[in-house]
């Protein structure tokens, strides 16, 4: 019991917007799931990629480009980071082109280096950190939700069905940006601060334009598919599988349809994996001299997989209203 | 008193299920019941006044607020504590307690404070830093209705708040809402299977009975017998009494053991059951005027409804 009980007070005071109770929901659903170890983990490694790249960017601007071991450690870096047999192997190029040719036209050569750096982090790194971490936290989001029959508790709230879903794809998208474009942008800024002069940035500055709309491309999509699923089941885990089965089975089906045809031909094929669908898009928006051919189809699936998604999953929390 | 709710021909149909038909209800300050059978639309209604489902026809106001349109502006002045067990997995009873509070506007700072204050009011103690999943259903009740009152709401919706409680949390809680509605002028519209519960905080009662309201009306009111009788608590034989009584011309019947319901009123009889029961050699232990139990009026208006669709 309290040293002093005193009974009911009723309450009068000042009270938060609306249009600002969503983040009530984010905030708490990041605060939960931040409590797991894996993912505090996962994202400890997913800032080690961004961390190898600035230094390999403090080679670039700071050492001769007649110096020999820092070009080739730069180089056994980008071996690390970049299997030169991969689809991503033209990063590998672009940065070993950008090594050879830095003398003579710094300007130019550097805007190829930071970019095929950026590349290489949105394609080959990130992807493999963010797929098991949304697997992680996103699939309790909703469907806990559910199972614990919470949403009597948020929509007795003066809050609608938008400022939940609002809520829950901003606790999304706070830990997607935290593996995308926080460490993407940061090694931006440190790239423009190690270089020799802030002029790079006349010649640089789309490049952080190119790095938010490249993780808006991956952060829109994944999150509505996310949620959509963590929606349609009241067991968080069967949310699970189902996310990691379509990156699997995607993966899986473009390897085996690559097999009996010509993939950059058929962008069909290129399809059916949403991992090659990502990391053709990202790469097409950070490199400004790549042309892909039938672009326009895979910005057009990922807007189709947001619109779907959203609408199940407006339909989906509505639903046990309707009961 | 001008009514804080009230709704005009609502009807809510769930495809070809009609849950609610052409009610017309006006719930006045105060405590009020909300009794009826299982399926009798209760949760439905529950469900238009906080504007969780749109009506099919029919319109109202809640507090002045028109339904449909204002929802938001409906439910930041409206606590609702519902039945069913519902919490926020992983977070413990006082992070609830806060996100609920910050949900209807509070800051964070103040929502805390208000939080603890109304746990404290709700007789929650230490239990509070523990994680949700492991309340009891004493507590959760508890933490749900305490959760339905954090922001001072002016109007109160209770589903089944005394259902899971030992007798003493029963009557604890009963208390609070008593408090509220007496004290501090919350209208509280309680809904509940437990008909001693709604007489003893309740004075108005609504019936509601396959989507209709069946009766809406105060419980001095409906209590009221349609011809004054008499309730006599004796003790002695009951044969002997009852003939002595139609010795003095009063018509009677036996209502239970050592129990006996008498025509007329005690102004014009009481001297005559005197009498009667000297003859007999009965005591008398109690003479009440009779009245309608909440359970039998509840009994008569579901019961009518299932003759009519009978």
């Amino acid at each position: 019991m309290p040293i002093h009980d005193p009974g009911y007070r009723t309450w009068q005071g000042p009270v938060a917007p609306l249009a600002t109770r969503w983040m009530v929901i984010a905030e708490v659903g990041i605060r939960r799931a931040w409590l797991s170890s894996w993912l505090r983990r996962m994202m400890f490694f997913a800032w080690l990629p961004a961390c190898v790249m600035g230094f390999m960017v403090l080679l670039y601007e700071q050492t001769s480009a007649n110096d020999p071991s820092a070009g080739r450690t730069m180089l056994g870096l980008s071996r690390m980071l970049i299997d030169p047999r991969s689809a991503a192997s033209s990063s590998f190029t672009d940065v070993r082109t950008a090594l050879e040719r830095r003398d003579q036209s710094p300007e130019s050569e550097r805007h190829l280096f930071w970019s095929a750096l950026l590349t290489t982090l949105f394609r080959r790194s990130q992807p493999f950190i963010l797929i098991p971490m949304l697997g992680i936290i996103v699939p309790p989001l909703i469907s806990q939700d559910f199972r614990s029959r919470a949403f009597l508790l948020y929509f007795s709230r003066p809050i609608t069905r938008l400022h939940y879903i609002l809520g829950k794809a901003a606790c999304v998208m706070f830990f997607l940006a935290s593996v995308t474009l926080a460490p993407a942008l940061l090694l931006f800024a440190a790239a423009v601060l190690l270089s020799p002069s802030l002029s790079v940035l006349a010649s640089t500055w789309d490049l952080s334009l190119r790095i938010v709309a490249a993780s808006l491309t991956i952060m829109i999509p994944c999150t509505c598919l996310s949620l959509m699923l963590s929606s349609l089941a009241s067991e968080s885990r069967y949310a699970s599988f189902a996310w990691f089965a379509i990156w699997i089975f995607g993966e899986l089906a473009w390897t085996t349809a690559s097999r009996s045809a010509a993939v950059g031909s058929n962008v069909v094929i290129s399809c059916l994996s949403l991992f090659r669908v990502f990391s053709d898009v990202t790469a097409w928006i950070l490199d400004p001299r790549l042309v892909m051919d039938d672009i326009q189809t895979r910005l057009v699936l990922l807007a189709a997989l947001s619109a779907v998604s959203l609408a199940v999953l407006f339909r989906r929390v509505s639903a046990p209203m309707q009961i | 008193m001008s009514p804080l709710i009230e709704l005009v021909g609502i009807t809510k149909d769930y495809g070809a299920f009609r849950a609610l038909s052409d009610v017309h209800l006006q719930i006045l300050p105060g405590c009020t019941g909300l009794l009826g059978p299982n399926g009798a639309g209760k949760s439905t209604l529950i469900k238009v006044l906080l504007g969780l489902v749109h009506c099919t026809a029919g319109h109202g106001h809640v507090l002045g607020i028109p339904l449909g349109t204002h929802a938001t502006a409906i439910r930041s002045q409206v606590g609702y504590m519902p039945e069913d067990d519902c919490y926020i997995h992983g977070l413990s009873g006082i992070e609830t307690m806060q996100l609920a509070a910050r949900l209807t506007g509070m800051q964070s700072t103040e929502a805390i404070r208000r939080s603890h204050e109304i746990l404290d009011f709700c007789g929650a103690g230490q239990e509070r830093y523990r994680s949700v999943e492991t309340y009891s259903t004493g507590m959760r009740q508890k933490l749900r209705f305490a959760m339905a009152i954090v922001h001072d709401p002016a109007l109160l919706i209770l589903d089944e708040p005394t259902s899971g409680l030992d007798p003493e949390e029963r009557v604890a809680m009963l208390n609070r809402i008593r408090i509220l509605t007496r004290d501090f002028g919350k209208t509280v519209l309680l809904c509940t299977h437990i008909l001693p519960d709604v007489q003893s905080v309740c004075s108005r009662v609504v019936i509601l009975a396959a989507g209709q309201v069946r009766i809406s009306d105060s419980l001095e009111q409906l209590s009221r017998l349609p011809s004054p009788a008499l309730f006599v608590h004796f003790a002695g034989s009951a044969e002997r009494f009852h003939a002595a009584l139609r010795q003095y011309n009063l018509a009677s019947h036996i209502s239970g053991p050592q129990q006996m319901q008498i025509a007329g009123t005690a102004e014009d009889h009481s001297n005559l059951i005197w009498q009667a029961a000297a003859v007999s050699d009965c005591t008398i232990r109690g003479l009440v005027p009779s009245r309608n139990s909440l359970e039998q009026i509840f009994l008569d208006a579901v019961g009518q409804v299932q003759h009519a669709h009978s």
